[in-house]
């Protein structure tokens, strides 16, 4: 899992029939010196959200396979899913 | 299998049910010279590694769900050794 900043959602009018209905966030993933700052600095990009995670929320997601995997048996094209909302991030 | 540095801790109340009761360690990977390789990454540890500990992280998905105990969870990267 890598760590995102949530900076906004996404909304689909048309779209794949196993996607009907969710939720999608926007997340710019951290790199370390970001985290430190708080200023992520990533590339964003579009993650799958049933936690309902606000803007400014700071995420955990999971890509690849991994992100299609909690729908299991069903077969949904994810690969970013958020699999948890961060209240705090202690970097030493 | 890579080697990383624990770099802090994370905390999460709202989180994927298979989530519960692990802890989530903040790792920065490591290239062959021993500098930051990548983005740091969210890991769930049993083993208690703590800050800068240099650890052996896994990104086996299925590995870490059958740790888990748990056929659904979004989990890929988990701590599997804490080097001396």
């Amino acid at each position: 899992m890598r760590i995102a900043k949530v900076i906004g959602n996404v909304t689909l009018s048309r779209c794949h029939p196993t996607l009907v209905g969710f939720r999608w966030i926007i997340g710019v993933p951290y790199s370390l010196k970001a985290l430190e700052a708080n200023q992520p600095d990533g590339e964003d990009l579009v993650i799958f959200d049933n936690l309902q995670a606000g803007n400014g929320a700071r995420v955990g997601f999971s890509e690849g396979g991994e992100g299609a995997v909690p729908f299991l048996p069903d077969k949904k094209p994810v690969d970013a899913y958020c699999a948890c909302i961060l209240d705090q991030v202690k970097v030493q | 299998m890579q080697i990383a540095r624990v770099v802090g801790q994370a905390i999460s109340t709202v989180k994927h049910p298979s989530l519960h009761g692990w802890k989530l360690l903040v790792v920065q990977p490591l290239g062959a010279d021993g500098k930051e390789d990548g983005e740091p990454l969210l890991d769930i540890d049993h083993l208690g590694a703590g800050s800068a500990h240099r650890v052996i992280i896994s990104n086996d998905g299925a590995g870490a769900r059958e740790i888990i105990g748990d056929k659904n969870s979004p989990v890929r990267w988990m701590v599997l050794g804490i080097c001396d």
